[in-house]
């Protein structure tokens, strides 16, 4: 038995050493250049060919004896209220995802090692590769939603080093950054998921979960439920997050093509399977990932007709077909949304491999978007610019968050520094990108004192107002006007910090300081 | 002293006075490494290092993980008329403290091996002086034992920045940085005193029993205790109102020698093993401050890094921005927190002096560490580019990197409590791979713009393996987390258990 879960936890286990076997021999120099590409490839497909044989050879094993599907290695940390494993689970959809992915990734390595000959990444290349193709199967097998976030990352940090492929560009490795920092919001939440699960259940083993799934179960199950969803959505590019993968689709072609095209955005969609026995009981999440299937097959359709170049007209012909996978797991077809799965990684997989041949193919003019669409101008323009869904993050997400990393730095400057008598950085780009200051902050003086705004500006009047009373009965009647000139100061601070907080960021730090101060 | 055992914590004597060994060796080397030349000097100081490190991995092979209280006990009288004693111990807390930190100092003395223009031997010694103020700071159980060690380690300390520091303000920075640290150390001896006058025998400074005196119903000052020490701990650690000196340090600093300021966070350590153990219902009552001081941090130090330009001071705001994590762990007063407070403690001291030490080799190589100065080092240098990262992505928490685990388990620990701070650390989180791939393209990554940039060499088999020393464990931990939170088990549930104990 536990011999067994041994072989099992080789499967993934493989890739992930040849990766550490390439990375090991570039750092002492023994597989570099041309030289070591043969030793490199070698390594890598060994790797990727015994992972799929030893996984098929363990699964007809499992399901010839009519054993246990799951397979318990140890702990993996153990505190005193809950447990986390290394296990793994061999049922009927891990076995047929696993073998497919694995046998996928095993062409693909294999198609690579022509098409990279005598670049200079080759190394790395397989190197990632590798580290993918452990990650994806770890997602797959585990028998453990950790052990599956394990793989979940070590899958996203690959996509990452893959898209900064040719790490020269300086668009490749922007758009690298942005697709992981987008993902990681659904890793966040993933994480959300697992402390809900281990604090409430004290495990996150998949089989625990779902027999603490009932349906009478509660906010609990719901969170738990939501944080992997969105985890997958993500991952899958479901519609409001689809933006990330046409930016993804910068690494060497086709091979890079081929995890957003079939692996990568059919993991999502394999995690949402596997949690379906929790989906069941949230209804809620159900409607949720209807209309997102829905939302992604409109968007994907209508982007795929306007796209001008044939990587992103084929990702968003998939996103289509993953959209339509959602809608399938929505309404409880599990059967059909795995066999829809199956035969679209693999059809997927031929037409990505086939990308780069396309122009020799091709003997006729590419067709202009269909005339119903040219004819909707607005339509058009929307299904071109992708719904614009990269501008709206920027200015709803990124611009406030640098903005508020730009003040952050300002009050260390402006106020953290000097009181502490610091010499300050001779930072030069900080000095330049310094904002102008806040001019005119004075008050107009309209009523008595000025007119404050906002529930802090409206009490500093009255307070101010009544500090004239006072002022004119009494201060002005004796000497100078000293205080009515604080007064003066006084309203122009607060109405200086009137003006920050009417500002949406400012609103959110303080949203987030209340929830710190109320949970 | 006979109505005081409510729990006394046992304690285990040496067979043989290895922590005193430890503090002997290590001084020693330093006196030595100080007469010899300067070519001479490094061989005596990594001897010596390395020595440290074979007797500190002793130690751990030693300790017995599954017993409470303290091992390897050491005590004799050192000032009997104030009841001052010698007295050395570790437990499950502290106890890989003191390997990490053995292994620190030598790969940071192999990566400064000939970095040092003029008197090499000095800075070894003082370098070595340092290492052994620590291994007191961590192994010493008399409050007036650990406070000299304390104050000690800010001398060495000072010469080494502000003679071999890397910028224009280095003598400005170590000033400032003693100044901090002093009046810091000003508060943590009054509240000693304030502590040291209940002890049972009139006065005394016995760790040990003054544990079992906050359990008193007389005990008094308690409220005062706890804010003294928070005050001078959380000017260490930093946190977010006295941080300030720490981007000017990092900046202004030898990289290699900023490398163990940062990795080694003894703010933290003695926020654990002070300030909340010696004033447990004062720390229940301001656990909201603590929290609120933590996520403070965490928050502030992400975004700040968000817009460095420098690659030491970003560091220094993501180191900022982790302790925050760390200390919210600790404030969680749950064992998640806990363990894996210690576990992020043991991580910085591998990671954030990882990089740190990496910064060292760009700025010997290129003279600067400012984006503008930077760009397209990995197609000169690959090697280094491709370190950098992987000690980076250990920094952000990728699993199989002894990152996740601890941030996981930090993670868990306060969203078990504080839900909102768990959710709002997770939203840094985000902001934490932020900062640190966009600073990392902006640096590492992108065409080559600078001539002193494509003419540089890559890592020596030197460099090399004072990266390796550090980046075993990271993969080790990583991979197998249990095997290090198996040791800190017994310890925590003590440490808890003593907090939340009421009278």
């Amino acid at each position: 038995m536990s011999k067994l879960a041994f072989m099992i936890a080789l499967v993934p286990l493989l890739p992930l050493l040849a990766a550490a076997w390439i990375a090991l021999g570039y750092m002492l120099g023994w597989n570099r250049g041309e030289a070591g590409e043969r030793e490199t490839h070698w390594v890598a497909l060994s790797a990727a060919t015994v992972a799929p044989i030893l996984l098929t050879a363990t699964g007809l094993y499992t399901w010839l004896s009519g054993g246990s599907t799951s397979y318990w290695l140890g702990a993996w940390l153990d505190l005193t209220h809950f447990t986390a494993a290394i296990s793994f689970r061999l049922d009927a959809l891990s076995l047929t995802v696993g073998v497919l992915f694995s046998v996928i990734l095993l062409l693909v390595t294999r198609f690579s090692v022509n098409y990279l000959h005598r670049e200079a990444g080759f190394q790395r290349y397989f190197m990632i590769l590798s580290l993918f193709h452990s990650g994806v199967l770890l997602v797959v097998l585990a028998g453990e939603a950790l052990l599956a976030f394990i793989g979940w990352e070590l899958a996203g940090i690959s996509s990452y080093l893959l898209i900064a492929y040719a790490w020269q560009r300086d668009i490749a490795t922007y758009n690298a950054t942005r697709a992981f920092v987008t993902n990681r919001i659904g890793d966040a939440a993933f994480i959300l998921a697992l402390f809900t699960a281990l604090s409430f259940l004290g495990t996150t083993d998949w089989q625990g979960l779902f027999a603490a799934a009932q349906p009478e179960s509660d906010l609990m199950m719901s969170l738990i439920g939501f944080g992997i969803t969105l985890a997958a959505v993500i991952k899958s590019a479901q519609f409001p997050f689809s933006a990330w993968i046409t930016r993804a689709l910068e690494g060497p072609t086709p091979s890079s093509a081929v995890f957003y095209g079939s692996v990568l955005s059919h993991a999502g969609i394999y995690l949402l399977l596997r949690i379906s026995p929790l989906l069941e009981q949230a209804t809620l999440l159900s409607y949720l990932l209807f209309t997102m299937g829905l939302a992604t097959v409109v968007y994907g359709w209508l982007t795929a007709q306007a796209q001008t170049d044939i990587k992103t007209s084929l990702i968003h012909a998939t996103l289509v077909q993953t959209g339509l996978m959602l809608i399938e797991i929505a309404l409880g077809l599990y059967t059909l949304a795995t066999i829809h799965l199956v035969l679209h990684t693999l059809w997927r997989t031929y037409q990505f491999l086939h990308a780069p041949s396309f122009m020799q193919q091709t003997t006729k003019a590419v067709e202009p978007p269909p005339l119903w669409l040219r004819n909707k101008t607005w339509l058009n323009a929307a299904a071109l610019q992708r719904f614009w869904l990269d501008p709206i993050a920027d200015s709803l997400l990124v611009r406030p968050t640098r903005k508020l990393a730009q003040e952050a730095q300002l009050f260390d400057e402006r106020i953290i520094e000097p009181l502490t008598g610091q010499p300050g950085s001779s930072n030069l780009l900080a000095i330049l990108s310094r904002r102008p200051t806040i001019a005119g902050s004075m008050p107009s003086l309209e009523s008595q004192v000025g007119t404050g705004v906002g529930v802090l500006g409206v009490l500093m009047q009255w307070a101010a107002e009544a500090l004239e009373w006072f002022e004119n009965r009494l201060v002005l009647q004796g000497s100078g006007n000293g205080l009515s000139r604080l007064t003066r100061f006084l309203g122009a601070q607060a109405e200086l910090l009137d003006n920050y907080l009417r500002q949406p960021r400012y609103l959110l730090v303080l949203i987030a300081a209340t929830l710190v101060v109320i949970l | 002293m006979n109505e005081l055992v409510a729990v006394t914590v046992p304690l285990l004597q040496a067979d043989f006075p290895w922590l005193s060994l430890l503090l002997l060796l290590l001084p020693l080397g330093a006196g030595i490494t100080l007469l010899m030349p300067a070519r001479e000097a490094r061989w005596t100081s990594l001897t010596t290092a390395i020595a440290a490190f074979t007797v500190s991995l002793w130690i751990v092979f030693q300790f017995d993980p599954q017993q409470s209280g303290f091992q390897f006990v050491e005590r004799s009288p050192w000032i009997p008329s104030l009841h001052i004693e010698y007295l050395l111990g570790v437990d499950g807390l502290s106890l890989l403290l003191l390997p990490v930190t053995t292994l620190l100092f030598m790969a940071v003395i192999i990566s400064s091996w000939n970095a040092m223009r003029f008197l090499p031997n000095l800075f070894f010694s003082l370098l070595l002086l340092f290492e052994a103020c620590l291994i007191g700071i961590f192994s010493a159980l008399d409050t007036a034992l650990f406070f000299l060690c304390w104050e000690l380690s800010l001398l060495p300390l000072f010469f080494l920045v502000s003679l071999w520091g890397a910028g224009p303000n280095r003598r400005h920075a170590a000033v400032k940085y003693t100044l901090f640290m002093m009046s810091g150390g000003a508060a943590i001896l009054l509240a000693f005193i304030a502590l040291a006058v209940q002890a049972p025998e009139g006065i005394g400074f016995d760790y040990t029993l003054l544990l079992q005196v906050v359990h008193q119903p007389n005990f008094q000052y308690e409220t005062a205790i706890f804010f003294l020490l928070l005050f001078g701990f959380a000017l260490k650690l930093p946190t977010v109102p006295f941080h300030a000196w720490l981007p000017v340090l990092a900046q202004e600093g030898p990289a290699s020698v900023v490398a163990t300021v940062v990795g080694l966070k003894v703010g933290v350590y003695g926020l654990i093993r002070f300030a909340l153990p010696l004033a447990p219902s004062a720390a229940q009552d301001y656990q909201w401050l603590l929290v609120g001081m933590g996520m403070l941090s965490v928050l502030y130090g992400a975004l700040a890094a968000l817009s460095q330009t420098n690659l030491r001071r970003m560091l220094a705001y993501s180191s900022l921005s982790h302790v925050g994590l760390v200390v919210l762990g600790v404030a969680s007063l749950t064992h998640a927190g806990i363990q894996g407070a210690i576990f992020q403690l043991l991580n910085f001291s591998l990671i954030a002096s990882g990089l740190f030490l990496i910064l060292a080799f760009v700025h010997q190589r290129l003279g600067s560490t400012e984006f503008l100065n930077l760009g397209g080092i990995a197609s000169s240098m690959p090697l280094l580019a491709s370190l950098f990262f992987f000690f980076g992505v250990a920094s952000i928490g990728l699993p199989l990197t002894s990152g996740f685990p601890a941030e996981f388990l930090l993670i868990m620990g306060i969203a078990e409590t504080h839900l909102g701070a768990g959710l709002l650390s997770l939203a840094a989180m985000i902001i934490t791979a932020a900062y640190f791939l966009s600073s990392y393209r902006q640096s590492f990554l992108g065409a080559v713009r600078h001539a002193a940039v494509a003419q540089s060499v890559d890592l020596k088999p030197r460099e090399l393996a004072a990266l390796w020393l550090l980046g075993v464990p990271i993969l080790v931990w990583g991979f197998y987390p249990q095997g290090l939170l198996s040791i800190l088990q017994t310890s925590s549930t003590d440490w808890l258990s003593h907090i939340l104990m009421q009278q």
